[in-house]
């Protein structure tokens, strides 16, 4: 009897402590990321040898990186586009869910604007800057807007998806039941359409990191483009790469707290199964 | 056929809740126009359990979206304690055929059944303790913290019940409810729903297209036929308050009127 449920305990709990921890934490992160080390390493030796002015060593691009970041002169930039890029993206979040939400509802309405929205979605971002900026001026709020400009689109479409696509019984039963406007739109109709929403924010991320980037190319003095566009005016080529190199960077952790941010939000979608 | 006699005395001391009238309905118009329902008349008493039989494609789901005032009638009128109602009615809650798709996956099932009571607008503590007591009311006390896809088919249309009885209406409607469960599950629903009525005196319309089910659950079975439908028959099944999968079924009674009916619609 006792050696039964002995037996019989030992994979479950062996299945527990794998799920718990993987092989264990240190190994699954190296699993996962072992090709970026060998690309890195890879960079490393071979532009070591780099004879062309244009590509510098990653020596010399992360020594470059290193010295900038510990002066101040990457960390004020930085800030400053981090500040237009989380001020245009709450903008355009704001924006594109509500109008989002109010012109999934109302189907005539959508219908008017629909031309509207898919040409401006259809108009290239970045090209928009120079006259953005031209109109509004160099301060950091035509900045802003012009990213949340160039998010607002993905949001908006997505977010207009998500509520033609809530489940129809779902609306049966809110009329039915005489669920009121404000708070179907709030419990009803938002967290439906929060997976497709999200979805929405998460390409517009991207977008607005490039018109981020490039709307401080244009006769700026501020910001990561900035630093970018004057270390390359000024042929100081690892500088420029350091620059894009970050830019990189700061997106994919960006991008990574994100996907974090969204399984908690939508942890009921994943583990429901629903996507 | 001494029995239902016995029943419709019974039934005429009852009061009429629920009275519906010329009821027609169409889609399309002109020469497109497809008639789905003529010049139907319902009663309900309250207390009482109906089932409306019917073929399949015959109109029933129409039927009950009319009542339920997701869909406007062409022409009649629908009064339900005397008044006239015309939309949605706080009178009048509904558990849909497809229960996994009418709960939100994004609430706790204890979230599902108090949502429609915060549309009320009653406070928290009191929708919480509503939402429970209508949990344990569907056997399912203590589940209120799960969430609709941690559960089984039956628990998950039994949330649906809970969520219709919580909302207090008059009359229930419901529109083939038991249409997506194994049979035993289905056995145990239709239990759930005959000892729910006789605990809380619920009035219920309920819409099959399963004879037996029909006759099993109802104090009067409606068939509805024909095309466009309307009632063609009504029956008084004068079983009594307590019903048995097998011993109901078995009664003499029961055979014959399911003979009855099924001639009715075997005709068209």
């Amino acid at each position: 009897m006792t050696s039964a449920t002995l037996t019989a305990a030992q994979p479950r709990a062996a299945r527990k402590v794998r799920r718990a921890g993987g092989p264990n934490t240190g190994t699954r992160i190296l699993q996962s990321t072992w090709l970026v080390f060998v690309v890195l390493a890879a960079w490393w030796v071979f532009s070591a040898r780099s004879t062309n002015f244009f590509i510098p060593s990653l020596e010399q691009i992360l020594t470059v990186l290193v010295r900038d970041l510990g002066n101040g002169v990457i960390m004020a930039g930085a800030l400053y586009s981090l500040a237009n890029l989380f001020v245009g993206l709450l903008v355009a979040a704001a924006l594109g869910i509500g109008f989002g939400l109010l012109l999934g509802e109302v189907g005539w309405l959508c219908r008017i604007v629909d031309p509207i929205i898919h040409f401006f979605r259809s108009v290239p971002q970045a090209a928009l800057v120079p006259m953005i900026i031209g109109v509004f001026g160099l301060g950091q709020g035509p900045k802003m807007g012009t990213i949340a400009f160039a998010c607002l689109w993905p949001i908006l479409l997505n977010t207009i998806d998500g509520v033609l696509g809530v489940e129809p019984t779902i609306r049966k039963f809110s009329k039915v039941y005489r669920i009121p406007r404000g708070l179907h739109f709030r419990k009803v109709v938002l967290p439906a359409a929060l997976p497709q929403i999200v979805a929405g924010v998460r390409v517009a991320l991207p977008i607005g990191i490039t018109v981020m980037v490039v709307s401080e190319m244009f006769a700026s003095t501020e910001g990561l483009g900035f630093y970018i566009l004057n270390s390359s005016a000024t042929f100081q080529v690892p500088e420029t790469w350091a620059g894009a190199l970050l830019v990189g960077v700061v997106g994919y952790i960006i991008s990574m707290l994100f996907i974090l941010a969204e399984r908690r939000m939508l942890r009921w979608y994943y583990a429901s199964g629903s996507q | 056929m001494t029995a239902p006699v016995q029943a419709d005395s019974q039934l005429a001391q009852s009061t009429l809740l629920m009275k519906v009238r010329g009821m027609t309905m169409s889609y399309g118009s002109g020469t497109a126009e497809n008639k789905i329902l003529e010049n139907l008349d319902l009663d309900v008493n309250t207390g009482e359990f109906i089932s409306i039989v019917g073929p399949s494609g015959v109109g029933k789901t129409t039927l009950l979206r009319c009542l339920s005032g997701l869909l406007h009638p062409k022409a009649g009128t629908i009064e339900v304690g005397g008044a006239i109602i015309d939309g949605p009615h706080p009178d009048l809650a509904v558990v849909f055929q497809d229960y996994s798709r009418s709960l939100m996956p994004w609430m706790t099932t204890r979230e599902n059944v108090a949502f429609p009571l915060q549309g009320k607008g009653m406070n928290k503590a009191d929708r919480i303790r509503v939402a429970e007591e209508n949990l344990a009311a569907v056997g399912l006390a203590g589940q209120g913290g799960k969430y609709p896809w941690e559960m089984s088919g039956g628990m998950q249309q039994r949330v649906a019940i809970a969520r219709a009885l919580a909302y207090n209406a008059k009359v229930l409607l419901m529109d083939e409810p038991f249409a997506s469960v194994d049979a035993q599950t289905r056995f145990d629903l239709e239990d759930l729903v005959i000892k729910l009525k006789q605990e809380f005196g619920v009035t219920i319309l309920l819409v099959t297209h399963d004879i037996d089910e029909a006759l099993y659950l109802a104090d009067k079975v409606v068939v509805i036929a024909e095309k466009p439908a309307t009632v063609v028959d009504v029956i008084v099944t004068g079983f009594g308050e307590e019903r048995d999968q097998v011993d109901t079924k078995a009664d003499p009674r029961f055979g014959e009127a399911r003979a009855r009916i099924l001639h009715r619609l075997r005709k068209n």
